[in-house]
């Protein structure tokens, strides 16, 4: 049976254009245009995944409340934000804690699908077995199926896009990684370097709240990152 | 500049203090008037004493009568006029009494020269019903009289002969005493003994003897002379105490035997009658005949010499004085004439000429140093001709001295109310000029030196009520609609990418959708052009959002402490990787040199920098970097060779929207370098771009505060800007 995708987007024309490319990738789209709709909507049966635009309509937040409303229901729901700006996601504090990625506008379709079809294919990763394909580099482990990551031992919750740049830097420990290569990580279409530097600001606050002394994430100034190992 | 300023006009205290002096207008009023009404005043004064002086000559018109008493030719007689006194005489034989004007009023009789012993000079005067003589009588050697002796005319002695009212020759005869005292006596028609046994004590008399001139001074009833007045005086003259035999006999009278008497010619006692009862307060009235002889007199001149008191008020006033001639002639435009009055006797003279004449005068006159008075004549016409005159003479002090107060409390009114105003209108003018100061300070403050807004509102003077009040009510309200538009201007690039992303992310999406579904179009060379097209129009939407938040998002930047001089070690070697074209130099300290920063927002400011050197550098040249601790300072410079920049430039290099660049850079929008001070500033910094000094180049430095790390010190700076490094 097909996955259910939800999509809430207040335009019509990209709403259509969503509904086309994710309906042709096999899933089952659902699409809604104002908050109202799409609680009407789940009331009738919760998707598989949910991809909201934040502002719908004259509602600046709508797209959040969405999500506190889907997550209470369905706390594994997997859900992609829709956004202007990363930094706008930032200052809603706590909605990390719930939301599995974001992606800002314009999008790239084929991103789009790549991530419906990776967070679905980690929903189940993580409904199904205990972790068995993680990788370990010293004390960073990651699962790259199930998308988790953990510090010594310690569970980190990253987002999609998080979780990806840090698989990208981890994979040549010691080596410096240029600001491209992080971009193309991220997934997105349009990158600039403060971009993968908020990023890794977030990533690096991630681990220092589990552990103070975290020191694996070193500027590369002018360049990139680099892992080291401690 | 200062002087252009000071050419634009004077300033607003100025002015008002200018303005002010407009009150001076009250002052030269007052002033103008005051000198018309004590014109008035004197001229009125004048006029009413002319009146009076007519009223009471028209009593005397046509009683010629009144006036011929006396013989009217006196020829036959040696007059002896008796002059009028206003002063009690003191009978002791100093004539210091008598009125000064009279001392040279002496007739002499004796000898043609009158130094001959036994010559006498002889003066008379009346005063309240009394005849006073004062005789000055030159003597070797006073005889006094000897009591021993009964007969009286053996000592030194005055005979004083005289017509009684009965008709008969009435003899009295004064004998000086040793004590000073003069006594008469009425004697038989020999003069050699007293007919009655006691002395006339209404003869009084007292003398003095100095330097071989006796003094004596007698007075008796004018009654005693009777109507007629016929009067003379002899004096009898005794030199030798022991044979006391008369050496010399000296008379009044021309010559004896044929006409045994001199005339008293007194004032008319009708005449006098009949202006007594005319005086008034604070005036004199003299009737004067044809003669120019004082008739009648009534009144006095009143003067009110009391002292004046010594106030400040009078300071003022005397100092006023001192410059009234130089106000007089500017206000009135006529030179000043403190003195009206001529001399008194002058005056009167003049005055009673003109009024023999027929001429009624009145003129103005001194009666002492600090009296005026007024000195009106008028003629007495007795069968159309003059026989004598009416002079009103009244003090017009109270005219003046109330001009004076007036003057002076004007003065000093002016003066004190001058002050006032001016203190007033300076410390009025200080106040607004200190309010609009402020006001001018806070506007100016509202607006920073790259012209954007601090504040939407002003705090000063918003609570005035009056025009400035007014004016900063108005230019808080043009901040706030300015602050308006401007936050309108900075949200602009946010709204403008929320507007575009969305039709954008539309074309985008119906752009892949086209291709996924006309697999023939993929590899279209439109198409592709149109994906770079969009992805175009994303990067400068991004770029302009990022920049228009810059500042708000630097607020949420945490600050740490970062060594410089490894970071920006660590970022030319990476320079090195991302330009493999251009050759980097770093140079540093050699030790750490600490920053609160944010590092990576200080890795952005140096990719703009660095970005902009890579720009700009002439190939094959080296881009130096630089770290310099100074005492308190870091100064990052990146230097390249190049193109210089403009003088005109230098300042708005890092000003937002600013390129310098050529036309085939369109997507950096002056941002980079914008971007550079913004991120400088919001660490405590600055950032300049100078050029270098051998000018092959420009340099960009930025300063930023060294964070408080003990080991700092100031040793090896060397500034870049002068100092040529060899590149490799």
């Amino acid at each position: 049976m097909a996955k259910v995708i939800a999509i809430v987007e207040d335009d019509a024309d990209q709403r259509s254009n969503y509904t086309d490319a994710i309906s042709k990738k096999g899933y089952e789209v659902r699409a809604f245009a104002s908050r109202e709709e799409a609680l009407e909507g789940f009331e009738e049966g919760l998707p598989d995944l949910a991809i909201l635009d934040i502002i719908l309509g004259d509602e600046v937040d709508a797209g959040f409340q969405l999500c506190r409303d889907l997550l209470a229901r369905a706390p594994s729901l997997p859900v992609i934000f829709l956004t202007e700006r990363i930094d706008e996601i930032d200052k809603i504090s706590g909605l990390r804690l719930g939301a599995w990625d974001y992606l800002p506008k314009p999008i790239s379709l084929d991103y789009l699908a790549e991530r419906i079809s990776s967070l679905l294919r980690i929903n189940e990763a993580r409904d199904t077995t205990e972790t068995s394909s993680a990788r370990q580099i010293g004390d960073l482990a990651l699962d790259q199926d199930a998308l988790l990551a953990s510090w010594k031992g310690q569970r980190i919750d990253l987002s999609g896009t998080e979780f990806r740049m840090l698989a990208k830097l981890v994979r040549m420990p010691g080596h410096a990684v240029s600001y491209e290569t992080l971009m193309n990580a991220t997934m997105q279409s349009i990158v600039s370097n403060n971009t993968i530097n908020t990023h890794m600001r977030n990533i690096r606050k991630k681990f220092e709240k589990i552990d103070p002394d975290f020191s694996s994430i070193k500027s590369e100034y002018g360049y990139g990152y680099r892992w080291a190992q401690q | 500049m200062k002087l252009r300023q000071r050419l634009r006009g004077p300033r607003l205290g100025t002015k008002l203090a200018l303005l002010g002096l407009a009150l001076l207008i009250v002052p030269w009023f007052t002033y103008r008037q005051l000198v018309e009404m004590e014109r008035i005043l004197v001229q009125s004064q004048s006029q009413a004493q002319l009146l009076t002086a007519e009223g009471i000559s028209t009593l005397f018109n046509g009683r010629e009568d009144l006036f011929n008493d006396l013989p009217v030719t006196l020829d036959a007689f040696e007059p002896l006029f008796a002059h009028p006194l206003q002063t009690t005489v003191r009978l002791d034989g100093v004539a210091d009494e008598w009125d000064e004007g009279l001392s040279d009023e002496y007739l002499t009789f004796g000898s043609q020269t009158g130094d001959r012993d036994g010559d006498f000079r002889l003066l008379l005067g009346e005063r309240s019903g009394q005849l006073y003589a004062h005789m000055v009588i030159n003597d070797d050697f006073v005889v006094y009289r000897d009591t021993e002796y009964l007969r009286l005319d053996n000592a030194d002695h005055i005979r004083v002969d005289f017509i009684q009212n009965d008709g008969e020759d009435g003899r009295i005869l004064l004998v000086l005493g040793e004590s000073a005292a003069v006594t008469g006596f009425a004697m038989d028609d020999q003069w050699r003994f007293a007919s009655t046994g006691a002395a006339d004590n209404r003869i009084q008399g007292g003398l003095s003897w100095n330097d071989g001139e006796l003094h004596v001074e007698f007075r008796f009833p004018i009654e005693l002379l009777g109507s007629r007045r016929y009067f003379g005086v002899t004096w009898v003259d005794v030199d030798d105490p022991a044979s006391r035999e008369v050496t010399t006999t000296t008379r009044t009278l021309p010559t004896a035997g044929k006409q045994s008497f001199n005339l008293v010619i007194l004032q008319s006692p009708e005449v006098r009658n009949i202006v007594q009862g005319l005086g008034y307060s604070g005036a004199r009235i003299l009737v004067i005949d044809q003669e120019k002889r004082v008739r009648a007199e009534t009144g006095a001149i009143q003067t009110n010499s009391e002292g004046l008191q010594r106030t400040w008020f009078r300071e003022v006033a005397e100092l006023f004085e001192q410059v009234r001639p130089w106000i007089h002639e500017i206000i009135m435009q006529e030179p000043y004439i403190n003195d009206h009055a001529g001399e008194q006797a002058l005056v009167a003279d003049r005055a009673i000429e003109s009024s023999l004449m027929g001429e009624p005068i009145a003129l103005r006159s001194r009666a002492e140093e600090d009296v005026e008075i007024i000195m009106a004549a008028h003629p007495i016409i007795s069968e159309d001709a003059v026989i004598g005159t009416v002079v009103v003479e009244q003090n017009i002090d109270n005219i003046l001295s109330f001009q004076r107060n007036t003057l002076e409390q004007v003065v000093t009114a002016s003066i004190v109310s001058l002050i006032a105003v001016f203190v007033a209108m300076l410390a009025f003018a200080g106040r607004l000029a200190w309010r609009i100061r402020n006001l001018r300070r806070e506007a100016n403050a509202a607006i920073d030196s790259y012209g954007r807004l601090r504040t939407g509102e002003l705090q000063n003077e918003m609570d005035a009520g009056d025009e400035i009040g007014d004016l900063a009510r108005s230019v808080s309200n043009m901040l706030s609609r300015l602050q308006r538009h401007n936050s309108f201007l900075e949200n602009m690039p946010r709204t403008l990418r929320h507007e575009i992303n969305n039709p954008l992310n539309t074309l985008s999406t119906s752009l892949q959708n086209l291709a996924e579904e006309n697999p023939a179009v993929e590899h279209s060379k439109y198409l592709e052009s149109a994906k770079r097209g969009v992805h175009r129009i994303g990067s400068i939407v991004q770029n302009l959002a990022d920049a228009a938040n810059l500042e708000d998002a630097l607020e949420t930047e945490e600050l740490e402490l970062v060594d410089i001089g490894e970071l920006l070690e660590n970022y030319v070697a990476n320079c090195k990787l991302v330009h493999e074209n251009t050759s980097f130099m770093y140079r540093g300290p050699g030790r750490p040199a600490f920053a609160m920063v944010s590092d990576f927002r200080i890795e952005q400011l140096l990719d703009k920098i660095v970005d902009n050197a890579v720009d700009f550098h002439r190939p094959d040249t080296t881009i130096r970097v630089q770290l310099d601790c100074f005492r308190d300072q870091l100064q990052i410079t990146v230097a390249n060779r190049g193109p210089v920049l403009p003088e005109a430039v230098e300042k708005s290099v890092f000003d937002s929207m600013v390129s310098h660049r050529g036309p085939q850079n369109r997507l950096h929008f002056g941002l980079g370098l914008y971007v550079v001070r913004i991120i400088a500033e919001y660490h405590g910094g600055y950032v300049r771009a100078m050029n270098l000094a051998d000018g092959s180049g420009v340099a960009v430095m930025v300063q930023l505060p060294l964070a408080d790390v003990p080991e700092n010190d100031i040793r090896g700076y060397t500034p870049i800007v002068t100092e040529r490094v060899s590149a490799g």
